[in-house]
């Protein structure tokens, strides 16, 4: 589904510094695989997430989703993206539209679906993150939990096949992470191929597939949940995670 | 209709100017005849159209038909001030560096050169050479003008939206053209409502400039009237007057279009 080869990036801040995001990133993602990245902040897990569906570009490398090289010159990049959902930590609602709006706009000015067609889908991906009754709201009026909710759906109305997470739950209450985490872990149960950045380990122990753990735009260390509980191999990942634990 | 408190205050300072001024000019020993009563026929009248017509309809005096004019120049200008001024915000912010020089090339011309300056250039140079009317080249003028200062307006309004908006949109799969008609532009115009509206005020007092090219406006039509009767007095109190209606009309309407878009916040 994923085959990411060699990819390199670097950014050069305002005050002309070179920094090295991502360091050959090499990795293949299975259809209906969970994984999880974890690193200390810097580490470039944002920006490998956002090579995936080129919100950023790499310098170098390839990147190939489900077959297709998505750094190709001739590429539609519009459509790729239809197939790739993404969620942010800061949710990225359209505050000016209402909680339905918000995810019937891009099923109907991309996906091209009728309004009709287009409310059914929303409305039952709105029941599955449990939000139905809010669906006259605007952003605004809701609380972070139920935004990235309403979030979720508006990637879920899409229909895509690959699902990214970048830190969903980091800028939310404590008493509102769960509602959010059960989301996530009902679709990964259902089989979404999903690339989760996140520091809720229990939900990497609960629903991941593997665990890829970045420093300094490199991949150091990869395994099961289980392995880095049980014994992490490098020190780097062993102090990230008693800072975490 | 509400007003707020800083029209009310405007009008109360407006009020004692005006009777300030009316004592000035009754008491203080200046002798002025005043011929209020010749205004009212220069806004309506009853009669023909001349002296040989013998029809008696209620007809616009020379003020009323110079104020329909303003009127009509100001919201055809503000319209393609509009368009001219989203064109510009956008291409300001394009990546494409021809583009981006071009429109800032447009802005930093238009607002470094007087708009009088402006008119005639139009009016004389690409009005002969196009044929315009002075209508046309008039319009055209306040429009380009007015499309600079709202296209500084509209670029401060896109880059005033957090980022995550495009890149939700983007990754939605909206092109970039979508996510700025349907996203971006709904929020940024949102926001710039007030100082827009300010533009627009000063774009109906600036239209007063076109009266330069024998555009008979209301400016235009109260400078003939007092030539014929020298009632200067009088008839620039009544102009000043009705550029305020159209004004302040405008700030009202803004009032209530921003609480009603207040909705969603
Ligand atoms: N647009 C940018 N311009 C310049 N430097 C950037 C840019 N985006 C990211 N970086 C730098 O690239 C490196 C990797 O950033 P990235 O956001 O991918 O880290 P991260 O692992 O997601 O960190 P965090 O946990 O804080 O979100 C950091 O050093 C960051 O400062
Ligand atoms: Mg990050």
């Amino acid at each position: 589904m994923i085959k990411a080869e060699h990819l390199f990036k670097t950014f050069t801040t305002p005050d002309h510094r070179e920094v090295k995001a991502l360091v050959d990133v090499s990795i293949e993602i299975e259809k209906g695989e969970v994984v999880v990245v974890i690193g200390p902040s810097g580490s470039g897990k944002s920006t490998f997430l956002r090579c995936l569906n080129r919100l950023e570009d790499i310098d170098s490398g390839r990147l190939l989703i489900d077959g297709i090289d998505i750094y190709a010159k001739k590429i539609d990049l519009n459509k790729v993206r239809e197939e790739i959902g993404m969620v942010f930590q800061h949710f990225n609602l359209f505050p000016h539209k209402t909680v339905l709006e918000n995810v019937l706009l891009a099923q109907i000015i991309v996906r091209k679906r009728n309004r009709q067609e287009a409310t059914e889908i929303a409305r039952s991906l709105l029941e599955k993150v449990g939000i139905l009754e809010k669906e006259n709201a605007y952003p605004a009026q809701l609380s972070g939990g139920q935004q990235q909710r309403v979030a979720i759906a508006r990637s879920l109305a899409m229909h895509p096949k690959i699902m990214l997470f970048d830190e969903a739950t980091s800028a939310l209450d404590p008493e509102m992470i769960g509602e959010v985490l059960e989301v996530m872990k009902k679709l990964a149960r259902e089989g979404m191929t999903m690339v989760v950045v996140t520091h809720e380990m229990g939900f990497a122990r609960e629903v991941s597939d593997r665990v890829i753990f970045m420093e300094d735009g490199k991949i150091v260390e990869e395994g099961t949940a289980e392995h880095f509980f049980t014994n992490p191999t490098s020190e780097r990942t062993k102090l990230f995670l008693s800072q975490i634990l | 209709m509400h007003f707020n408190k800083r029209s009310l205050i405007t009008l109360a300072v407006l009020a004692a100017v005006l009777a300030g001024m009316y004592y000035f000019f009754t008491k203080r020993g200046i002798t002025y005849i005043w011929h209020w009563e010749s205004i009212p026929e220069m806004l309506f009248y009853r009669g023909g159209k001349s002296a040989a017509d013998p029809s008696v309809h209620l007809r616009m005096g020379i003020l009323m038909i110079g104020f329909m004019l303003t009127l009509k120049i100001s919201i055809t200008a503000t319209f393609f001030a509009i368009i001219i001024g989203t064109i510009v915000g956008i291409t300001r912010l394009s990546s494409e560096p021809i583009t981006r020089l071009l429109s800032s090339v447009y802005v930093e011309l238009i607002r470094n050169t007087p708009l009088l300056v402006q008119i005639y250039i139009i009016y004389f140079f690409f009005g002969s050479m196009l044929r315009l009317s002075a209508f046309t080249a008039g319009t055209a003028a306040l429009a380009i003008f007015a499309g600079a200062y709202v296209g500084e307006i509209v670029r401060a309004g896109i880059q005033s939206i957090h980022k995550g908006q495009m890149e939700a949109s983007r990754s939605l799969g909206m092109s970039y053209a979508q996510a700025m008609r349907h996203v971006i532009l709904p929020q940024a115009f949102k926001r710039i409502i007030p100082p827009l509206a300010g533009q627009f005020i000063s774009l109906i007092k600036d239209s007063s400039l076109v009266s330069v090219i024998a555009l008979a406006d209301l400016m235009f039509q109260g400078q003939q009237a007092v030539a014929r009767t020298y009632y200067a007095f009088e008839i620039y109190f009544t102009v000043a007057a009705l550029y305020l209606v159209l004004t302040f009309t405008l700030s009202i309407a803004t009032q209530f279009i921003e609480r009603r878009l207040a909705i969603s916040d």
